[in-house]
């Protein structure tokens, strides 16, 4: 294995936690990084360890032809996409899997890609694997009467369970991104909203296939974290995450290991039971595909505890740390999920099963990102000055911010400055430090505007009520 | 005094003569110039008799040489000679043809157009004391003697749409028409109605005009020729030429030199011979049907013999147009023949017919025309099958003739009618099932509690349905089921528009795999192969050719180009570059005729008008939807000469006769379609749609800046622009050219297709 | 007041500027026959179809591009020690000495003469929708912009919020921003002319129009 040598296109914080596993498992690594990001902490990285020559500009990271010329260059045998870009673009892993010049795809098989990147696709296949999906469509519907027909059910069903404002998703099937997609609330309304999304898609996709669903208002959004090796026969997993605590645009803020603390708080519904489910639901569906890589599994749980599968992420998420800080093998610490991602994309197998992983404690994952939540968590541009922190033996931050000299956060990217995973060995021992790390934490900058802003207080904010539902 | 005006005279015949000949030297040139200047040497020493004579002995000569020389010309001097100021053009017929008219429509450069002339005019004919003023509408082309403003004939689009406009006069006033062609080719400008698409609408239109017409030929050059050259009798004048192309054209697309550049002038007379553009070839190969004789060296202003010989024959020939479909027509008729068997020189005006028509004669004069031109060209195209194999599909065509009749004609209306009942029927019953079996529900619901959702409804709801994705969702790599070859490449493609839309580059195995040429940043569409549309436009296994034997030949001998042609047979495996073929979309039947660009730039000759010509037929005979995807075309194929040009009307005519029989003609053009196929048989389709990557037009950058000096900016023939300008209506993604077609089937077309 | 002769003379004392042609991607370089003292030309033509003069070609992925010149100039240097390597983005290839033309002295002098609105932050730039029809119908001069006018629109980090215009009424006279390229705060957006400035300006446009003459 050692012979390989890894591309690691992407930036950030997320491209310094591909090099530091690279060097963990002894691997030679090559990093890009555009103008912009000349003064990223990922090329500071990539060149004290690599050399001069481990960090090579390019014009951008959304340009596949400039990541495989440099990996062609520097004489790269694997790709590592880290997440974003095309860690979840099957076309690209195709390519590099079929170029004459090929390239190992660290991240799931391109078919495997393709096959769950498809919504639809994924609900069908759920469906036949007795996976629960959300209620209502799981093909497009083309004929009016049908569709209606299978709203006044949807309608109905949510009457029947007791929801007080029962409401129904139309959305292009076509579709994606969040475009094409509107809320009916009266059933009077449907024929109307179905027409009007039946008619942007048409205009917009060229398809009047329009999918119908029940939407869900009240809900915790819940992750399993599987990996997995080339075999694809064995997937194994590291546990659950809790992802609620989102921004307004619906990205995540606060990550917790496990999903639910049934010892420390009560639910209505028999949380152990939910966890136990989406592991098992999401390891079939896993088995089904020949899954071989690592891999999230999306849920949505309701307040009445029903678990829904929404989407698999087959990629490295941000969070993935969170889910190794509570995990064992062999009742080892020190669990790394990318170096096993690396490592099993190389062809490695894993290694153990799920009887050799265990879990210990809670760990709590903080993105610290320099944003006004007060005011619909609008990014903030500048300079920093100071970010200072405490180290701590139950504390990892990332981050690609500079400690010693200023930093000017480019306005290309999200201006997400670090991850802060805490453990505890409870959820209220974790709660409190993480507290603690947040009280303690320096973060100083400016612009022409004024003083820095971050989510520093939001996110203490809402440690309080981590994990209750 | 007088002497001073002669000898200007010939002075001028001179001049005349040598503008002919070009930089030819010739022997005769020579002793005429000699002759002439040894007498203005010593024209002031000689006496005045002596003057006279010596003039009246040169006069003599001129006369005597120029017939000798008219022996010599050659094609590229009568191409001279029509160009040449001194020959006569339209207003001049005016004058000395007709007894009186009246201009319509412009005086001078006031015009929509002056390079077209439209008048009415009237022959008066004198029957005993009677004399009759026999009405007709002239349309021509008008040279103006070298007048700038008249651009030499060539008309623009708008003038093409006025003589349309007078043609459709002309048929509600039932008087015949009178065209002449005095036209180098159409001003090739896309400005609304466009070049190409007004000569399309002209032919369309003409095909089916019910009032005779009667076009003569001076300068017919190609589609500007066409525009108004749909005649029921052409006849041509001696010394004029019908090309497909003008031979300096001709020359340097053969000598493949660039714009701006000349083509050699020996070049352009071997060009101006193999294109056979005399009235001679013409005759010979059936496009013309007489020839009026003119004056040794062509028709000039003053040679007024020839206007009344001009006047019996045009006379003649609308006579016996309208004899020809006239019932009361039989002793007349002969009489005209036997005249003409004769040869004695007749004199038509001792015969009078009414050039009106009734319905009856209307009907046959169209089919007649149909007729004519069906029988035109029929020698242009190798067709191997042995007699046996042509006999038996003549009569599997007359079977499905039949079938077709009793099948849609007979059956489907009963058929209907039992269908139309039926659906009333079930409507009755339905009313009396609802009233008996309320009570009963009441009383079920009752009992039930009613809201409850079914268990099946929540079965729905949450468990796999039954759905079978459009069968077309391939099992492979991509969703087609052909993929471009260029797609085994493993390299990057770079957009054209990657400057302007910041595209980057796209691998190739993408690009022109699961993308189907379509850039994914800008939409840009990079032209795929035919098997492309062949394959992942209808359904799979659908397509079934037939006509295949009909083989593109070589009419004219032209030099050097069998080997092309064979070669671009042996290149691509097709014996031309039509090809015809029934097909379904989604299940619906469609014949279709494709134009290929591989095969010698899909240009059409006679092989490919007669597949259309089929294609069409059989579409016409089967009730079904007729499709001409235009993969590419660049024009009617020079090398065929005139045996090319002749499929515009051809063609046009057999799809005018489809969409009378109630048929849908649709046009998708694709890469790039041009001139003469655009200016016929596609641009007359009400619906012509395009793929984004097409550039649709009468003429190329270069033949334009050439023939107009505009610069036209490079986005001129792009589909976007032809749809803005009205030529197209609509255009489609290449991934949605399926159901894009499968929609136009189910909304568009007329009332003989089966399947609605 | 602006003393127009003064900077004409400035400029005409240093006529040129000089230009580096970087790459813009990665790629194997080639510089074909290109040499020193070359002229190139850009984009000429009614509707500049014609591509300007290549200067180099950079090949990656099998796809050769040329990278063209965007200025008429000469070639002053080539870094022909990169002939046949694999170069980063952003390398210097050649650099070459440009000429102004009218255009570019005009539009130089009339940065000092007009009132630049500066970009408050780094972002990208461009027009609000209704400003942006009315100079594709009319022209730039065609928009009359007053204190308080919403005129563009600032995008960064995936948001876009509306920028009002400060400073004198006038005229739009120049725009100094692409809407693909990032402008660093501070860096001006639009040059706007007040009214009484307008013969001012007029002044320029005739003075440069007059007595800089153009070279190759």
């Amino acid at each position: 294995m050692q012979e390989h040598k890894v591309l690691v296109a992407n930036r950030g914080e997320i491209a310094m936690r591909i090099v530091q596993a690279c060097r963990k498992l002894g691997l030679d690594f090559v990093c890009v990084y555009t103008h912009e990001d000349r003064h990223s902490g990922h090329v500071a990285l990539a060149r004290s360890l690599g050399g001069e020559r481990a960090a090579c500009r390019v014009s951008s990271y959304h340009d596949a032809n400039e990541l495989m010329a440099v990996a062609d260059h520097a004489g790269a045998t694997a790709v590592h996409p880290g997440y974003g870009f095309f860690a979840e673009d099957f076309r690209f892993a195709r390519r590099a899997t079929n170029r004459d010049r090929k390239l190992i795809f660290i991240g799931p098989s391109w078919r495997v890609i393709r096959e769950l990147g498809d919504k639809i696709n994924t609900k069908r296949l759920a469906r036949s694997l007795g996976v629960p999906t959300v209620p209502g469509s799981d093909k497009p519907i083309y004929d009016e009467l049908e569709a209606e027909d299978i709203a006044a059910s949807l309608f109905a069903f949510q009457a029947e369970q007791g929801i007080k404002r029962p409401m129904v998703l139309v959305k292009a099937s076509a579709g994606g991104g969040g475009m094409g997609i509107e809320e009916v609330l009266d059933p009077d309304m449907f024929r109307a909203v179905y027409r009007r999304v039946r008619n942007y898609s048409r205009r917009q996709f060229h398809d009047e296939g329009v999918l119908i669903e029940q939407r869900i208002e009240d809900f915790n959004h819940l992750e399993v974290q599987v990996v997995s090796d080339r075999s694809g026969k064995n997937p194994v997993h590291f546990g659950t995450r809790n992802c609620t605590v989102q921004s307004t645009g619906r990205q995540k803020r606060i990550e917790v290991a496990p999903g639910f603390a049934p010892s420390e708080i009560a639910y209505t519904f028999d949380a152990q039971k939910v966890l136990d489910d989406i592991i098992g639901h999401s390891l079939t569906l896993a088995r089904k595909v020949g899954y071989d890589s690592v891999g999230t599994w999306e849920w949505i749980v309701t307040r009445q505890g029903e678990p829904y599968l929404m989407e698999v992420n087959t990629r490295i998420q941000v969070e993935n740390g969170v889910s190794a800080a509570i995990s064992r093998i062999r009742g080892k610490n020190g669990v790394d999920i990318i170096a096993e991602q690396i490592r099993t994309g190389l062809g490695e197998p894993l290694g153990y099963t799920q009887e050799d992983v265990t879990f210990e404690g809670v760990g709590i994952e903080y993105r610290i990102i320099a944003e006004a939540p007060e005011d619909r968590f609008a990014p903030w541009v500048g300079r920093i000055d100071e970010f200072r922190w405490r180290d701590e033996p139950w504390l990892a931050l990332h981050t690609q911010i500079p400690t010693d000299v200023a930093y000017d956060i480019p306005t290309e990217y999200d201006p997400n400055l670090a991850l802060a995973i805490i453990w505890g060995k409870d959820l209220s021992e974790a709660k409190a430090r993480g507290r603690g790390f947040l009280d303690g934490l320096t973060l100083k900058g400016e612009n022409r505007q004024g003083g820095m802003r971050s989510n520093i207080a939001f996110l203490g904010d809402r440690t309080e009520r981590l994990l209750v539902f | 005094m007088d002497t001073e005006k002669r000898l200007n005279e010939l002075n001028e015949r001179l001049r005349y003569v040598r503008d002919i000949f070009g930089a030819r030297e010739n022997e005769n040139i020579t002793l005429l110039a000699t002759k002439l200047g040894d007498f203005q040497a010593r024209e002031r020493t000689l006496s005045e008799p002596e003057r006279i004579r010596a003039l009246a002995a040169l006069e003599d000569l001129f006369a005597f040489l120029e017939k000798k020389l008219e022996a010599e010309l050659t094609p590229m001097d009568k191409v001279r000679i029509v160009r040449h100021p001194q020959r006569i053009c339209l207003k001049d017929i005016l004058e000395n043809v007709y007894d009186n008219y009246t201009e319509i429509g412009g005086r001078d450069e006031h015009s929509i157009d002056p390079a077209m002339l439209i008048a009415r005019a009237y022959i008066t004919r004198r029957k005993g004391k009677k004399v009759y003023n026999q009405p007709v509408m002239v349309i021509g082309q008008e040279k103006g003697h070298g007048q700038e403003f008249r651009n030499g004939g060539s008309v623009k689009p708008w003038g093409n749409a006025k003589a349309l406009h007078y043609m459709k006069v002309a048929e509600i006033e039932n008087i015949p028409i009178h065209t002449y062609v005095f036209t180098p080719g159409s001003y090739p400008v896309e400005d609304w109605p466009g070049a190409a698409q007004q000569i399309a609408r002209n032919l369309y239109e003409m095909a089916a005009l019910k009032v005779p017409v009667v076009s003569v030929f001076s300068e017919g050059g190609s589609g500007g020729a066409e525009a108004i050259g749909l005649a029921d009798t052409r006849l041509m004048l001696s010394h004029g030429y019908y090309s497909v192309i003008s031979p300096e054209g001709a020359a340097a697309i053969e000598s493949g030199i660039r714009q701006g550049q000349r083509a050699p002038a020996e070049l352009i007379e071997t060009c101006a011979r193999r294109l056979c553009i005399t009235a001679d070839d013409n005759l010979k190969n059936g496009y013309v049907d007489r020839i009026i004789q003119e004056p040794a060296l062509g028709a000039r202003v003053d040679d007024y013999g020839f206007f009344k010989q001009l006047r019996q024959e045009i006379i003649r020939a609308t006579d016996e147009v309208v004899l020809s479909v006239k019932g009361i027509k039989l002793f007349r008729a002969m009489a005209l023949r036997r005249r003409q068997r004769r040869g004695a020189p007749i004199d038509a005006e001792a015969i009078y017919v009414r050039w009106d028509l009734n319905t009856a004669a209307r009907e046959r004069l169209l089919s007649r025309r149909y007729a004519k031109f069906m029988r035109l060209s029929r020698h242009a195209f190798l067709d191997k099958r042995p007699a046996v194999k042509k006999a038996c599909s003549a009569c599997h065509d007359l079977g499905w003739s039949l079938y077709s009749f009793f099948r849609y004609d007979l059956w489907r209306k009963h058929h209907r009618r039992i269908a139309h009942a039926m659906a009333e029927m079930g409507a009755e019953v339905d009313v009396v099932k609802e009233r008996v079996s309320r009570p009963w529900r009441r009383i079920f619901e009752k009992l039930g509690g009613g809201a409850a959702v079914p268990e099946a409804n929540v079965e729905r709801l949450t468990q796999l349905s039954a759905w079978e994705a459009d069968g077309d969702a391939a099992e492979g790599d991509t969703a087609w089921r052909y993929v471009s070859p260029r797609a085994a490449e493993d390299r990057a493609v770079t957009c054209p528009n990657s400057e302007e839309s910041g595209c980057l580059d796209l691998w190739a195995p993408d690009l022109f795999g699961d993308f189907a040429g379509v850039c994914s940043y800008c939409g840009h569409h990079f032209p795929m192969e035919y098997q492309w549309y062949l394959f992942n436009v209808f359904d799979e296994r659908s397509v079934f050719e037939f006509n295949a034997e009909v083989e593109s030949g070589n009419p004219l001998d032209y030099s050097g180009f069998d080997a092309k042609l064979e070669k671009a047979k042996q290149k691509l495996g097709r014996k031309s570059a039509c090809m015809t073929f029934e097909a379904k979309v989604k299940g619906v039947k469609v014949v279709v005729a494709m134009l290929m660009a591989p095969f010698r730039g899909g240009s059409v000759g006679a092989a490919e008008g007669e597949k259309f010509i089929r294609a069409a037929d059989r579409a016409r005979k089967k009730h079904f939807p007729f499709l001409a995807y235009v993969h590419g075309t660049a024009g009617i194929r020079i090398q065929e000469g005139v045996n090319g040009v002749i499929q515009m009307p051809r063609c046009t005519m057999a799809v005018r006769r489809y969409i009378e029989a109630g048929g849908l003609y649709l046009v998708v053009y694709d890469t790039n379609s041009y001139a003469g196929p655009v200016a016929s048989f596609l641009g007359c389709s009400p619906y012509q749609f395009a793929v984004r990557s097409a550039n649709i037009g009468f003429a190329g950058p270069g033949v334009i800046k050439e023939t107009t000096g505009l610069d036209i900016p490079p986005d001129y023939h792009r589909a976007y622009s032809a749809l803005s300008r009205g030529h197209i209506q609509g255009i489609w993604d290449r991934r949605d050219i399926r159901n894009n077609l499968y929609q136009s089937l189910l909304t568009m077309g007329g009332r003989n297709l089966y399947y609605r | 007041m602006l003393d127009v002769t003064k900077l004409l003379e400035e400029i005409k004392a240093s006529p040129y500027q000089e230009m580096e042609i970087t790459a813009p991607q990665t790629g194997e370089v080639t510089f074909g026959g290109l040499a020193v003292g070359d002229k190139v030309v850009g984009p000429s033509g009614e509707f500049r179809e014609k591509p300007g003069t290549t200067v180099a070609t950079l090949t990656r992925e099998r796809n050769p591009r040329p990278i063209r010149a965007t200025q008429k100039g000469t070639v002053m240097e080539i870094f022909s020690d990169l002939e046949g390597t694999f170069v980063e983005t952003g390398t210097p290839l050649v650099r070459i000495r440009h000429y102004l033309s009218k255009d570019e002295v005009q539009s130089a002098i009339l940065r000092k003469a007009l009132h630049l609105f500066r970009a408050p932050e780094r972002a990208k730039y461009y027009f609000t929708p209704e400003v942006d029809t009315k100079i594709r119908a009319g022209g730039l001069e065609s928009v009359h912009v007053r204190e308080g006018m919403e005129i563009l629109i600032m995008s960064r980090m995936k948001r876009e919020a509306p920028l009002h215009y400060a400073g004198p009424d006038g005229v739009i006279y120049a725009v100094y921003f692409s809407p693909s390229q990032n402008v660093d705060a501070g860096a001006p957006l639009i040059g706007v002319c007040p009214p009484d400035q307008v013969a001012l300006i007029q002044d320029v446009v005739v003075r440069v129009q007059t007595e800089w003459s153009e070279q190759d």
